[in-house]
Protein backbone atom coordinates (compact mmCIF):
# COMPACT_ATOMS: atom_id res chain seq x y z
CA UNK A 1 0.00 0.00 0.00
CA UNK A 2 2.67 2.34 0.98
CA UNK A 3 4.80 2.90 -2.32
CA UNK A 4 6.71 5.54 -1.10
CA UNK A 5 9.04 4.19 1.83
CA UNK A 6 12.06 4.98 1.80
CA UNK A 7 15.43 2.06 2.25
CA UNK A 8 15.91 3.01 5.91
CA UNK A 9 11.87 2.22 6.36
CA UNK A 10 12.44 -0.76 4.71
CA UNK A 11 15.11 -1.56 7.09
CA UNK A 12 13.09 -0.99 10.25
CA UNK A 13 11.29 -4.53 11.70
CA UNK A 14 7.72 -4.43 10.20
CA UNK A 15 6.11 -4.63 13.40
CA UNK A 16 8.27 -3.07 16.93
CA UNK A 17 6.03 -3.81 20.58
CA UNK A 18 7.77 -1.75 23.01
CA UNK A 19 6.33 -2.32 26.68
CA UNK A 20 2.70 -3.64 25.73
CA UNK A 21 0.96 -3.87 28.68
CA UNK A 22 -2.65 -5.01 27.92
CA UNK A 23 -5.37 -5.00 30.66
CA UNK A 24 -9.24 -6.72 30.96
CA UNK A 25 -11.07 -4.54 32.99
CA UNK A 26 -8.69 -5.01 36.80
CA UNK A 27 -6.93 -8.32 34.96
CA UNK A 28 -3.70 -7.75 33.47
CA UNK A 29 -3.51 -10.04 30.52
CA UNK A 30 -0.01 -9.01 28.91
CA UNK A 31 3.04 -8.24 30.80
CA UNK A 32 5.78 -5.26 29.17
CA UNK A 33 6.28 -7.43 25.84
CA UNK A 34 9.10 -6.01 23.97
CA UNK A 35 10.16 -7.69 20.69
CA UNK A 36 10.48 -7.12 17.49
CA UNK A 37 9.02 -8.82 14.01
CA UNK A 38 11.23 -8.57 10.91
CA UNK A 39 9.95 -7.52 7.44
CA UNK A 40 8.47 -10.52 5.12
CA UNK A 41 9.15 -13.03 7.88
CA UNK A 42 6.68 -15.57 9.58
CA UNK A 43 6.47 -15.63 13.54
CA UNK A 44 4.80 -17.77 15.23
CA UNK A 45 3.10 -17.52 18.69
CA UNK A 46 3.14 -20.30 20.67
CA UNK A 47 2.40 -20.92 24.68
CA UNK A 48 -0.62 -22.73 26.35
CA UNK A 49 -4.16 -21.97 26.35
CA UNK A 50 -5.06 -18.35 27.98
CA UNK A 51 -1.31 -17.40 27.82
CA UNK A 52 -2.29 -14.40 25.62
CA UNK A 53 -0.98 -15.18 22.42
CA UNK A 54 -3.93 -14.75 20.84
CA UNK A 55 -4.81 -11.49 22.68
CA UNK A 56 -1.75 -10.23 21.53
CA UNK A 57 -2.47 -10.75 18.39
CA UNK A 58 -5.57 -8.63 18.53
CA UNK A 59 -3.89 -5.66 19.94
CA UNK A 60 -1.69 -5.85 16.40
CA UNK A 61 -4.87 -4.74 14.82
CA UNK A 62 -6.93 -3.35 17.28
CA UNK A 63 -9.53 -5.51 17.13
CA UNK A 64 -9.52 -5.84 21.29
CA UNK A 65 -10.90 -1.96 20.86
CA UNK A 66 -14.79 -4.58 20.76
CA UNK A 67 -13.75 -5.58 23.91
CA UNK A 68 -15.60 -3.69 26.72
CA UNK A 69 -12.96 -2.96 29.23
CA UNK A 70 -9.90 -3.84 27.68
CA UNK A 71 -6.90 -1.36 27.75
CA UNK A 72 -3.16 -1.10 26.18
CA UNK A 73 -0.39 0.66 27.53
CA UNK A 74 2.97 1.03 25.22
CA UNK A 75 3.72 0.69 21.89
CA UNK A 76 2.86 -1.24 18.79
CA UNK A 77 4.88 0.60 15.67
CA UNK A 78 3.92 -1.19 12.57
CA UNK A 79 6.29 0.37 9.79
CA UNK A 80 7.34 2.74 12.55
CA UNK A 81 4.34 4.29 13.19
CA UNK A 82 2.59 3.87 16.63
CA UNK A 83 -0.91 2.63 16.22
CA UNK A 84 -1.97 3.37 19.29
CA UNK A 85 -1.38 7.07 19.44
CA UNK A 86 -3.99 9.20 19.45
CA UNK A 87 -6.23 9.99 16.01
CA UNK A 88 -4.96 6.91 14.75
CA UNK A 89 -7.47 5.79 12.18
CA UNK A 90 -8.53 1.96 12.81
CA UNK A 91 -10.26 1.28 9.91
CA UNK A 92 -6.93 2.34 7.97
CA UNK A 93 -4.86 0.30 10.13
CA UNK A 94 -7.06 -2.69 9.72
CA UNK A 95 -6.46 -2.16 5.63
CA UNK A 96 -3.09 -2.76 6.24
CA UNK A 97 -3.02 -5.42 8.73
CA UNK A 98 -5.17 -8.53 7.99
CA UNK A 99 -6.82 -11.26 9.72
CA UNK A 100 -7.35 -15.00 9.21
CA UNK A 101 -9.89 -16.18 12.28
CA UNK A 102 -9.40 -19.46 14.07
CA UNK A 103 -13.02 -20.65 12.65
CA UNK A 104 -13.31 -20.33 8.99
CA UNK A 105 -15.64 -17.42 8.84
CA UNK A 106 -16.46 -16.98 5.44
CA UNK A 107 -19.53 -14.45 4.68
CA UNK A 108 -23.19 -16.14 3.29
CA UNK A 109 -22.46 -14.73 0.22
CA UNK A 110 -21.03 -15.85 -3.32
CA UNK A 111 -17.63 -16.81 -3.49
CA UNK A 112 -16.39 -13.76 -5.39
CA UNK A 113 -18.38 -11.59 -3.09
CA UNK A 114 -16.65 -12.68 -0.11
CA UNK A 115 -13.21 -11.90 -1.61
CA UNK A 116 -14.21 -8.39 -3.19
CA UNK A 117 -15.90 -7.69 -0.30
CA UNK A 118 -12.51 -5.41 1.11
CA UNK A 119 -11.73 -3.83 -2.05
CA UNK A 120 -15.59 -3.18 -2.56
CA UNK A 121 -15.88 -1.35 1.27
CA UNK A 122 -12.47 0.99 -0.60
CA UNK A 123 -14.54 2.17 -3.57
CA UNK A 124 -13.64 -0.06 -5.80
CA UNK A 125 -16.24 -0.64 -8.33
CA UNK A 126 -14.75 -0.94 -11.61
CA UNK A 127 -15.86 -4.75 -12.02
CA UNK A 128 -12.55 -5.85 -14.01
CA UNK A 129 -10.64 -4.83 -11.41
CA UNK A 130 -12.51 -6.30 -8.93
CA UNK A 131 -12.05 -9.55 -11.17
CA UNK A 132 -8.39 -9.25 -11.45
CA UNK A 133 -8.33 -9.02 -7.60
CA UNK A 134 -10.64 -11.65 -7.38
CA UNK A 135 -8.53 -14.08 -9.45
CA UNK A 136 -5.10 -13.27 -7.62
CA UNK A 137 -5.99 -13.43 -4.48
CA UNK A 138 -7.46 -16.78 -4.90
CA UNK A 139 -4.79 -17.68 -6.98
CA UNK A 140 -3.03 -16.29 -3.92
CA UNK A 141 -4.98 -18.24 -1.77
CA UNK A 142 -4.25 -21.55 -3.91
CA UNK A 143 -8.26 -21.88 -4.51
CA UNK A 144 -8.81 -20.45 -7.69
CA UNK A 145 -8.07 -23.90 -10.10
CA UNK A 146 -11.07 -25.75 -7.11
CA UNK A 147 -13.28 -22.76 -7.38
CA UNK A 148 -12.82 -20.47 -10.47
CA UNK A 149 -16.03 -22.30 -12.33
CA UNK A 150 -18.33 -21.55 -9.15
CA UNK A 151 -17.36 -18.45 -7.99
CA UNK A 152 -21.27 -17.73 -7.64
CA UNK A 153 -21.84 -20.37 -5.37
CA UNK A 154 -21.95 -19.98 -1.61
CA UNK A 155 -19.00 -19.36 -0.32
CA UNK A 156 -20.08 -21.26 2.74
CA UNK A 157 -20.71 -24.14 1.32
CA UNK A 158 -17.16 -25.01 0.66
CA UNK A 159 -15.17 -27.66 2.72
CA UNK A 160 -13.62 -26.42 6.01
CA UNK A 161 -10.12 -26.24 4.38
CA UNK A 162 -11.41 -24.65 1.40
CA UNK A 163 -13.55 -22.09 3.34
CA UNK A 164 -10.28 -21.17 5.56
CA UNK A 165 -8.13 -20.63 2.19
CA UNK A 166 -11.33 -18.04 1.09
CA UNK A 167 -10.87 -16.16 4.46
CA UNK A 168 -7.61 -16.04 3.72
CA UNK A 169 -7.93 -15.03 0.05
CA UNK A 170 -10.55 -12.55 1.42
CA UNK A 171 -7.55 -11.18 3.78
CA UNK A 172 -5.15 -10.57 1.53
CA UNK A 173 -7.63 -9.15 -1.27
CA UNK A 174 -7.11 -5.82 0.28
CA UNK A 175 -3.28 -6.05 -0.26
CA UNK A 176 -2.52 -5.90 3.39
CA UNK A 177 1.17 -5.36 4.67
CA UNK A 178 0.95 -8.12 7.96
CA UNK A 179 -0.93 -10.85 8.11
CA UNK A 180 -2.62 -12.29 11.33
CA UNK A 181 -3.38 -15.71 12.06
CA UNK A 182 -5.18 -17.13 14.85
CA UNK A 183 -5.16 -20.89 15.00
CA UNK A 184 -5.97 -20.67 11.22
CA UNK A 185 -5.70 -24.99 10.94
CA UNK A 186 -7.06 -25.80 14.36
CA UNK A 187 -10.18 -26.32 12.89
CA UNK A 188 -8.83 -28.60 9.97
CA UNK A 189 -8.05 -31.91 8.51
CA UNK A 190 -3.70 -32.63 8.54
CA UNK A 191 -4.87 -32.86 4.63
CA UNK A 192 -5.82 -29.59 4.66
CA UNK A 193 -3.81 -28.30 7.10
CA UNK A 194 -0.57 -28.82 4.94
CA UNK A 195 -1.81 -27.13 2.08
CA UNK A 196 -2.52 -23.94 4.61
CA UNK A 197 1.08 -24.47 5.97
CA UNK A 198 2.66 -24.53 2.07
CA UNK A 199 0.25 -21.50 1.83
CA UNK A 200 1.77 -19.44 4.60
CA UNK A 201 5.39 -20.69 3.14
CA UNK A 202 4.31 -18.51 0.10
CA UNK A 203 3.22 -15.99 1.37
CA UNK A 204 5.59 -14.53 3.09
CA UNK A 205 7.43 -13.56 0.32
CA UNK A 206 4.69 -10.87 0.04
CA UNK A 207 3.30 -10.30 3.54
CA UNK A 208 5.14 -10.31 7.11
CA UNK A 209 2.82 -12.95 8.77
CA UNK A 210 2.27 -13.28 12.54
CA UNK A 211 0.44 -16.71 13.23
CA UNK A 212 -0.79 -18.23 16.69
CA UNK A 213 -0.69 -21.68 16.50
CA UNK A 214 -1.07 -24.59 18.93
CA UNK A 215 0.91 -27.23 16.76
CA UNK A 216 4.17 -26.80 17.81
CA UNK A 217 5.80 -28.83 14.91
CA UNK A 218 3.25 -26.33 12.58
CA UNK A 219 5.14 -23.24 14.12
CA UNK A 220 8.70 -25.11 13.67
CA UNK A 221 8.02 -26.25 10.03
CA UNK A 222 6.92 -22.75 9.25
CA UNK A 223 8.36 -19.94 11.17
CA UNK A 224 11.15 -18.04 10.95
CA UNK A 225 11.28 -16.84 14.50
CA UNK A 226 8.84 -18.07 17.33
CA UNK A 227 8.00 -16.24 20.78
CA UNK A 228 6.94 -18.82 23.30
CA UNK A 229 3.94 -16.68 25.74
CA UNK A 230 3.47 -18.06 29.23
CA UNK A 231 0.78 -16.05 31.83
CA UNK A 232 1.28 -12.87 29.55
CA UNK A 233 4.36 -12.92 29.55
CA UNK A 234 7.10 -13.30 26.66
CA UNK A 235 9.57 -16.31 27.99
CA UNK A 236 11.25 -16.47 24.74
CA UNK A 237 11.84 -14.91 21.46
CA UNK A 238 14.20 -15.72 18.68
CA UNK A 239 14.79 -17.53 15.30
CA UNK A 240 13.06 -20.64 15.27
CA UNK A 241 15.49 -23.11 14.50
CA UNK A 242 17.48 -21.83 17.64
CA UNK A 243 13.93 -21.88 19.74
CA UNK A 244 13.63 -25.16 18.65
CA UNK A 245 16.94 -26.87 19.27
CA UNK A 246 18.55 -24.91 22.42
CA UNK A 247 16.46 -22.89 24.02
CA UNK A 248 18.04 -20.49 26.43
CA UNK A 249 14.65 -20.65 28.98
CA UNK A 250 14.04 -23.79 31.10
CA UNK A 251 10.23 -23.23 30.62
CA UNK A 252 10.50 -22.74 26.80
CA UNK A 253 12.30 -26.36 26.82
CA UNK A 254 9.78 -27.97 29.27
CA UNK A 255 6.87 -26.64 26.63
CA UNK A 256 8.59 -27.55 23.17
CA UNK A 257 9.48 -30.96 24.83
CA UNK A 258 5.96 -31.33 26.03
CA UNK A 259 7.16 -31.61 29.89
CA UNK A 260 4.16 -29.79 30.54
CA UNK A 261 1.09 -27.65 28.82
CA UNK B 1 -27.47 -56.47 24.61
CA UNK B 2 -28.80 -53.24 22.68
CA UNK B 3 -28.58 -54.80 19.09
CA UNK B 4 -30.09 -58.09 19.85
CA UNK B 5 -32.72 -56.89 21.96
CA UNK B 6 -36.31 -57.82 19.59
CA UNK B 7 -38.34 -54.39 18.34
CA UNK B 8 -41.08 -53.49 20.60
CA UNK B 9 -39.82 -55.22 23.75
CA UNK B 10 -39.47 -52.05 26.15
CA UNK B 11 -36.43 -50.21 27.53
CA UNK B 12 -36.44 -47.41 29.97
CA UNK B 13 -33.62 -46.32 27.86
CA UNK B 14 -33.30 -44.99 23.94
CA UNK B 15 -36.54 -46.29 22.11
CA UNK B 16 -38.65 -46.80 25.16
CA UNK B 17 -41.70 -46.58 26.62
CA UNK B 18 -40.56 -42.91 27.51
CA UNK B 19 -39.63 -42.22 24.14
CA UNK B 20 -42.96 -43.60 22.97
CA UNK B 21 -45.27 -41.73 24.99
CA UNK B 22 -43.47 -38.87 24.13
CA UNK B 23 -43.85 -39.26 20.26
CA UNK B 24 -47.44 -40.62 20.32
CA UNK B 25 -48.41 -37.43 22.11
CA UNK B 26 -47.06 -35.04 19.95
CA UNK B 27 -48.41 -36.87 17.09
CA UNK B 28 -52.00 -37.20 18.83
CA UNK B 29 -51.48 -33.45 19.43
CA UNK B 30 -50.31 -32.12 16.02
CA UNK B 31 -52.94 -34.33 14.43
CA UNK B 32 -55.62 -32.81 16.20
CA UNK B 33 -54.40 -29.24 15.47
CA UNK B 34 -54.04 -30.33 11.41
CA UNK B 35 -57.94 -31.72 11.89
CA UNK B 36 -59.18 -28.52 13.58
CA UNK B 37 -57.93 -26.57 10.53
CA UNK B 38 -59.36 -28.76 8.40
CA UNK B 39 -62.60 -28.50 9.68
CA UNK B 40 -62.17 -24.54 9.37
CA UNK B 41 -61.34 -24.78 6.31
CA UNK B 42 -63.88 -27.30 5.48
CA UNK B 43 -66.94 -25.31 6.95
CA UNK B 44 -65.45 -22.29 5.27
CA UNK B 45 -66.13 -23.64 1.79
CA UNK B 46 -69.08 -24.79 2.87
CA UNK B 47 -70.89 -21.93 4.26
CA UNK B 48 -69.71 -19.83 1.58
CA UNK B 49 -70.07 -21.42 -1.43
CA UNK B 50 -73.75 -20.92 -1.66
CA UNK B 51 -73.22 -17.22 -2.32
CA UNK B 52 -72.59 -18.59 -5.95
CA UNK B 53 -76.07 -19.46 -6.20
CA UNK B 54 -77.10 -15.81 -6.15
CA UNK B 55 -74.31 -14.38 -8.01
CA UNK B 56 -71.59 -15.16 -10.23
CA UNK B 57 -68.00 -15.42 -9.13
CA UNK B 58 -66.80 -12.76 -11.30
CA UNK B 59 -69.79 -10.04 -9.70
CA UNK B 60 -67.91 -11.48 -6.45
CA UNK B 61 -64.53 -10.45 -6.80
CA UNK B 62 -65.05 -7.47 -9.24
CA UNK B 63 -68.41 -5.98 -8.57
CA UNK B 64 -68.50 -2.22 -7.23
CA UNK B 65 -71.22 -2.11 -5.34
CA UNK B 66 -71.66 -3.82 -1.60
CA UNK B 67 -75.31 -2.86 -1.11
CA UNK B 68 -75.65 -6.68 0.79
CA UNK B 69 -79.35 -5.13 2.38
CA UNK B 70 -81.25 -4.03 -0.61
CA UNK B 71 -83.02 -6.61 -2.32
CA UNK B 72 -82.27 -8.23 -4.13
CA UNK B 73 -78.24 -7.85 -2.53
CA UNK B 74 -75.42 -5.93 -4.46
CA UNK B 75 -72.77 -8.16 -3.20
CA UNK B 76 -69.48 -6.66 -5.23
CA UNK B 77 -66.65 -7.28 -2.81
CA UNK B 78 -63.78 -5.43 -5.16
CA UNK B 79 -64.10 -2.71 -2.42
CA UNK B 80 -63.75 -4.67 0.05
CA UNK B 81 -60.63 -6.26 -1.37
CA UNK B 82 -59.09 -3.32 -2.25
CA UNK B 83 -59.26 -1.75 1.12
CA UNK B 84 -58.01 -4.71 2.96
CA UNK B 85 -54.88 -5.00 0.33
CA UNK B 86 -54.49 -0.87 0.59
CA UNK B 87 -54.25 -1.14 4.07
CA UNK B 88 -51.98 -4.00 4.38
CA UNK B 89 -49.51 -2.30 2.13
CA UNK B 90 -49.89 0.90 3.21
CA UNK B 91 -49.46 0.32 7.06
CA UNK B 92 -46.46 -2.74 6.19
CA UNK B 93 -44.71 0.68 4.42
CA UNK B 94 -45.28 2.57 7.69
CA UNK B 95 -44.76 -0.16 10.13
CA UNK B 96 -41.77 -2.67 8.59
CA UNK B 97 -39.17 0.02 8.49
CA UNK B 98 -39.53 1.92 11.76
CA UNK B 99 -39.92 -2.22 13.09
CA UNK B 100 -36.50 -2.61 11.37
CA UNK B 101 -34.68 0.42 12.46
CA UNK B 102 -35.78 -0.22 16.12
CA UNK B 103 -33.75 -3.07 15.68
CA UNK B 104 -31.10 -2.46 14.55
CA UNK B 105 -30.81 0.16 16.86
CA UNK B 106 -31.17 -2.40 19.80
CA UNK B 107 -29.37 -5.51 18.39
CA UNK B 108 -26.40 -3.50 16.90
CA UNK B 109 -25.88 0.10 18.17
CA UNK B 110 -27.43 0.55 21.42
CA UNK B 111 -25.14 -0.19 24.36
CA UNK B 112 -25.90 -3.30 26.65
CA UNK B 113 -27.71 -1.50 29.28
CA UNK B 114 -29.84 0.49 26.48
CA UNK B 115 -31.09 -2.84 25.03
CA UNK B 116 -32.13 -4.45 28.25
CA UNK B 117 -34.18 -1.71 28.85
CA UNK B 118 -35.71 -0.83 25.53
CA UNK B 119 -36.45 -4.78 24.62
CA UNK B 120 -38.75 -5.24 27.34
CA UNK B 121 -40.51 -2.28 27.16
CA UNK B 122 -40.99 -3.04 23.27
CA UNK B 123 -42.28 -6.08 23.90
CA UNK B 124 -44.39 -4.64 26.75
CA UNK B 125 -46.17 -2.32 23.82
CA UNK B 126 -46.79 -5.54 22.03
CA UNK B 127 -49.60 -6.60 25.16
CA UNK B 128 -51.68 -3.73 24.38
CA UNK B 129 -55.12 -5.04 23.04
CA UNK B 130 -56.10 -3.90 19.73
CA UNK B 131 -59.17 -1.74 21.23
CA UNK B 132 -57.02 0.70 22.62
CA UNK B 133 -55.24 1.41 19.01
CA UNK B 134 -58.81 1.64 17.94
CA UNK B 135 -59.99 4.14 20.74
CA UNK B 136 -56.58 6.24 20.24
CA UNK B 137 -57.29 6.21 16.63
CA UNK B 138 -60.74 7.72 17.52
CA UNK B 139 -60.20 9.87 20.39
CA UNK B 140 -56.75 11.36 19.30
CA UNK B 141 -55.43 10.45 15.98
CA UNK B 142 -58.78 11.21 13.98
CA UNK B 143 -59.34 14.75 15.55
CA UNK B 144 -56.01 15.57 14.84
CA UNK B 145 -56.21 14.83 11.21
CA UNK B 146 -59.47 16.53 10.92
CA UNK B 147 -58.18 19.51 11.71
CA UNK B 148 -54.63 19.66 10.69
CA UNK B 149 -55.40 18.53 6.99
CA UNK B 150 -58.99 19.92 7.28
CA UNK B 151 -60.52 16.83 6.06
CA UNK B 152 -64.63 15.59 6.28
CA UNK B 153 -63.63 13.14 8.43
CA UNK B 154 -60.23 11.91 10.51
CA UNK B 155 -61.32 8.26 10.17
CA UNK B 156 -59.90 6.99 7.10
CA UNK B 157 -57.02 4.84 5.27
CA UNK B 158 -54.36 6.94 6.61
CA UNK B 159 -55.54 6.95 10.31
CA UNK B 160 -55.91 3.16 10.18
CA UNK B 161 -52.53 2.09 8.56
CA UNK B 162 -50.54 4.40 11.30
CA UNK B 163 -52.08 2.67 13.96
CA UNK B 164 -51.88 -0.49 12.48
CA UNK B 165 -48.26 0.11 11.72
CA UNK B 166 -47.48 0.87 15.46
CA UNK B 167 -48.77 -2.12 16.49
CA UNK B 168 -46.58 -4.27 13.77
CA UNK B 169 -43.75 -2.26 15.35
CA UNK B 170 -43.74 -4.31 18.93
CA UNK B 171 -43.44 -7.80 17.11
CA UNK B 172 -41.44 -7.58 14.54
CA UNK B 173 -39.28 -5.44 15.79
CA UNK B 174 -38.36 -7.42 18.45
CA UNK B 175 -38.18 -10.78 16.19
CA UNK B 176 -36.00 -8.61 13.91
CA UNK B 177 -33.90 -8.03 16.86
CA UNK B 178 -33.37 -11.70 17.58
CA UNK B 179 -32.65 -12.57 14.04
CA UNK B 180 -29.47 -9.95 13.97
CA UNK B 181 -28.74 -11.15 17.53
CA UNK B 182 -28.32 -14.64 16.18
CA UNK B 183 -25.54 -13.43 13.65
CA UNK B 184 -22.43 -14.67 14.69
CA UNK B 185 -19.77 -12.97 16.04
CA UNK B 186 -17.33 -14.22 13.87
CA UNK B 187 -18.71 -12.99 10.52
CA UNK B 188 -18.90 -9.21 12.19
CA UNK B 189 -15.18 -9.40 13.28
CA UNK B 190 -14.46 -10.84 9.77
CA UNK B 191 -15.95 -7.67 8.81
CA UNK B 192 -14.47 -5.44 11.14
CA UNK B 193 -10.72 -6.87 10.92
CA UNK B 194 -11.21 -5.92 7.00
CA UNK B 195 -11.38 -2.46 7.72
CA UNK B 196 -15.18 -2.01 7.58
CA UNK B 197 -17.07 0.64 9.94
CA UNK B 198 -19.61 -0.54 12.07
CA UNK B 199 -22.87 1.44 9.40
CA UNK B 200 -21.16 -0.80 6.61
CA UNK B 201 -20.61 -3.93 8.80
CA UNK B 202 -24.29 -4.15 9.43
CA UNK B 203 -25.54 -3.17 6.19
CA UNK B 204 -23.28 -5.56 4.11
CA UNK B 205 -23.07 -8.39 6.16
CA UNK B 206 -25.41 -8.50 9.70
CA UNK B 207 -28.57 -7.71 7.76
CA UNK B 208 -27.98 -10.09 4.68
CA UNK B 209 -27.12 -12.55 7.37
CA UNK B 210 -30.31 -12.04 9.15
CA UNK B 211 -32.67 -11.86 6.29
CA UNK B 212 -34.60 -15.04 6.32
CA UNK B 213 -35.68 -14.24 10.05
CA UNK B 214 -36.47 -10.82 9.46
CA UNK B 215 -38.56 -11.73 6.34
CA UNK B 216 -40.33 -13.67 8.30
CA UNK B 217 -40.66 -11.39 11.07
CA UNK B 218 -42.53 -8.87 8.52
CA UNK B 219 -44.44 -11.53 7.59
CA UNK B 220 -45.93 -11.73 10.97
CA UNK B 221 -46.34 -8.37 11.01
CA UNK B 222 -48.24 -7.75 7.81
CA UNK B 223 -50.27 -11.05 8.68
CA UNK B 224 -51.34 -9.18 11.56
CA UNK B 225 -52.45 -5.84 9.34
CA UNK B 226 -54.24 -8.23 7.10
CA UNK B 227 -56.25 -9.78 9.94
CA UNK B 228 -56.47 -7.08 12.33
CA UNK B 229 -60.59 -5.88 12.85
CA UNK B 230 -60.75 -3.89 15.63
CA UNK B 231 -58.47 -1.30 14.71
CA UNK B 232 -60.25 -1.33 11.00
CA UNK B 233 -63.51 -1.27 12.53
CA UNK B 234 -63.05 1.72 14.84
CA UNK B 235 -60.52 4.12 12.76
CA UNK B 236 -60.63 3.30 8.83
CA UNK B 237 -64.25 4.96 8.51
CA UNK B 238 -66.12 1.88 6.69
CA UNK B 239 -67.10 3.48 3.29
CA UNK B 240 -67.30 0.93 1.05
CA UNK B 241 -65.34 2.65 -2.07
CA UNK B 242 -61.88 1.77 -3.59
CA UNK B 243 -59.62 4.70 -1.76
CA UNK B 244 -58.40 6.97 -4.04
CA UNK B 245 -56.20 9.14 -1.54
CA UNK B 246 -54.59 8.36 1.47
CA UNK B 247 -57.65 10.53 3.39
CA UNK B 248 -60.21 8.39 1.77
CA UNK B 249 -62.34 6.18 4.24
CA UNK B 250 -62.25 2.28 3.78
CA UNK B 251 -63.73 -0.80 4.93
CA UNK B 252 -61.74 -3.85 4.73
CA UNK B 253 -62.87 -7.57 4.61
CA UNK B 254 -62.01 -7.80 8.22
CA UNK B 255 -64.19 -5.43 9.71
CA UNK B 256 -67.09 -6.11 6.94
CA UNK B 257 -67.53 -9.58 8.14
CA UNK B 258 -66.97 -8.17 12.19
CA UNK B 259 -70.01 -5.21 11.60
CA UNK B 260 -72.22 -7.41 9.31
CA UNK B 261 -72.32 -10.97 10.97
CA UNK B 262 -74.41 -10.08 13.71
CA UNK B 263 -76.73 -8.16 11.46
CA UNK B 264 -78.14 -10.79 8.94
CA UNK B 265 -79.79 -13.87 9.10
CA UNK B 266 -78.29 -17.57 9.16
CA UNK B 267 -78.39 -18.91 5.63
CA UNK B 268 -79.30 -15.81 3.54
CA UNK B 269 -77.16 -14.70 0.95
CA UNK B 270 -75.53 -11.89 2.58
CA UNK B 271 -74.49 -14.48 5.69
CA UNK B 272 -72.69 -16.49 2.89
CA UNK B 273 -71.16 -13.75 1.40
CA UNK B 274 -69.59 -12.73 4.55
CA UNK B 275 -68.43 -16.62 4.69
CA UNK B 276 -66.82 -15.65 0.96
CA UNK B 277 -64.66 -12.94 2.24
CA UNK B 278 -63.44 -14.96 4.95
CA UNK B 279 -62.31 -16.91 2.30
CA UNK B 280 -60.79 -14.44 0.32
CA UNK B 281 -58.70 -13.07 3.46
CA UNK B 282 -57.32 -16.62 3.69
CA UNK B 283 -56.31 -16.75 0.37
CA UNK B 284 -54.83 -13.33 0.70
CA UNK B 285 -52.77 -14.04 3.60
CA UNK B 286 -51.37 -17.25 1.57
CA UNK B 287 -50.95 -15.46 -1.36
CA UNK B 288 -48.37 -13.03 1.43
CA UNK B 289 -47.11 -16.78 2.51
CA UNK B 290 -46.08 -17.74 -1.12
CA UNK B 291 -45.12 -14.72 -2.30
CA UNK B 292 -42.37 -14.35 0.64
CA UNK B 293 -40.78 -17.83 0.56
CA UNK B 294 -40.34 -16.82 -3.36
CA UNK B 295 -38.78 -13.70 -2.07
CA UNK B 296 -36.99 -15.89 0.69
CA UNK B 297 -36.08 -18.64 -2.28
CA UNK B 298 -34.91 -15.48 -4.64
CA UNK B 299 -32.61 -13.91 -2.01
CA UNK B 300 -30.10 -17.03 -1.88
CA UNK B 301 -29.83 -17.24 -5.38
CA UNK B 302 -26.80 -15.04 -5.24
CA UNK B 303 -25.95 -11.80 -7.24
CA UNK B 304 -22.21 -11.83 -8.21
CA UNK B 305 -19.54 -11.37 -10.99
CA UNK B 306 -18.84 -13.57 -13.63
CA UNK B 307 -15.52 -13.83 -14.77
Amino acid sequence: MDKTQTESDRDLPQVRTQGLNLYYGPDRVLWSLNFDIPRGCVAAFIGPSGCGKSSYLRCLNRMNDFIPGARVEGHVLIDGADIYAPGVDVIALRRRVGMVFQKPNPFPMSIYENVAYGPRLFGVKNREALDETVRSSLEGAALWSEVKDKLNTLGTGLSGGQQQRLCIARAIATEPEVLLMDEPTSALDPLSTSRIEELIRDLKSRFTVAIVTHNMQQAARISDYTAFFLLGELVEYGPTSRIFTVPEDKRTEDYITGRFG
Amino acid sequence: MLHTRKRGTTSPHFGGWGDRVAARTALSVSTVCILIMGFILYFLVKESLPVLKATTLSELLFGMDWYPQETPPALGMFPLIMSSLAVTFLSSAIGLPVSLAIAVFTAEIAPRRLRNLVKPLLELLGFIPSIVFGFLGMVVVAPWLQDRFSLLTGLNMANASALLGMMMVPIVGSLADEALCAVPRELRDASYALGATRWETIRRVVLPSALPGILSASLLGVMRATGETMVMLMAAGGAAVIPRSLFDPVRPLTSTIAAEMGETPVGSEHYHALFFAGLILLLITLAINLLSAKIEAKGFKLKGGNL
